[in-house]
């Protein structure tokens, strides 16, 4: 890479924007293969993950900056991001089990026949 | 105690000529906005994870409703336009102001594709019945997150694109440095950054 970054310095915006572009054909194309959905998100959702670190790293020059900035950064939004993740796919999923839940029964068919 | 003995003692205190993380502070400025934008977003698609994991409705599948291809197709305007800007924010680190100005003017041309698409994105899902509160494919949740997620976003890109003509005028007279360039960099990758998200969350996980 630094070789290329050597003798061209504007090398690494293609070769970036040739990979970004490759990678999103192939999450396009996921669909079509017929693969179990928990292994089309986690695919998804890791090219998506390499995306971002692609253009943050490259085109935003991340990698070169001071290395506390990058933990700044970088460290800021993905655990604030998790974080509200965490909280929120629970309950979420909480909100729908009580709301799907069938009714209860009425009160007075509770008690039993004496 | 007054103004310039208040700066005096202010100024002795710090000591001064050392940057921040080694940066000058307008970008600094720049990441720690990118940061609270970026937690805006993060808060934004959080809400649309809690609306489609909690909604009793079917959330619609998106091959359904939207042309993947025209949205891959804004897709790659975007991140052409961000190869653009990484060029020009290269070249105006290396002296070269008229090849900065080219691909800044093509990064303006791209940016306003990409808007031009969402225009006719929204104008063709409003005319099929796409509204805030309900639309004919499922879960009536579905075109508010929509409408909100691109609106953010094409507001987003809206700005940049104002700040991208200000800093390519101002490239063209040599009035901009080139950190002027690289910030106003750093903001147009930022919206190309938060379409990956919405690209991969919003148009491609499948219900």
């Amino acid at each position: 890479m630094s070789a290329t970054a050597d003798s061209n310095p504007y090398g690494i915006y293609r070769v970036t924007w040739a990979i970004l572009l490759v990678i999103t054909v192939a999450m396009l194309a996921a669909e079509h293969f017929h693969m179990p959905r928990w292994f089309l998100v986690l695919f998804l959702l890791a090219f998506m993950a390499v995306k971002a670190a692609m253009i943050g790293g490259n085109f935003m020059h991340l990698r070169h900056e001071h290395r506390r900035m990058t933990i700044m950064v970088a460290g800021g939004i993905v655990l604030t991001s998790l974080v509200l993740l965490a909280v929120i796919t629970p309950e979420a999923r909480n909100v729908k089990a009580r709301t799907t839940a069938p009714p209860l029964p009425p009160p007075s068919s509770a008690h039993s026949p004496e | 105690m007054n103004d310039a003995a208040h700066a005096v003692d202010m100024a002795a205190d710090w000591g001064g000529g050392v940057s921040p993380f080694g940066a000058t502070w307008q970008k600094t400025m720049m990441w720690i906005f990118i940061i609270t934008d970026a937690l805006l977003f993060s808060g934004l698609l959080s809400g649309y994870a809690y609306l489609r994991m909690a909604g009793q409705s079917t959330w619609p599948a998106t091959r359904d409703v939207f042309s993947l291809p025209f949205i891959a197709l804004m897709t790659f305007i975007l991140i052409t336009s961000s190869m653009w800007m990484g060029t020009a924010v290269t070249a105006s680190r290396l002296g070269d102001r008229k090849k900065a100005l080219n691909n800044l003017i093509l990064t303006i041309c791209g940016g306003a594709a990409f808007l031009g698409c969402q225009a006719y994105e929204w104008s063709h899902l409003i005319h099929e019945g796409a509204r805030l509160t309900s639309n004919p494919w499922g879960a009536p949740q579905f075109g508010a997150t929509f409408f909100l997620l691109t609106g953010f976003h094409g507001s987003h890109v809206f700005s940049g694109l104002v700040i991208l003509i200000i800093t390519a005028i101002r490239t063209g007279l040599g009035k901009t440095p080139a950190q002027g360039v690289e910030v106003a960099g750093l903001y147009w990758h930022f919206v190309d950054l938060v379409w990956v998200f919405i690209f991969t969350l919003f148009y491609l996980l499948p219900n």
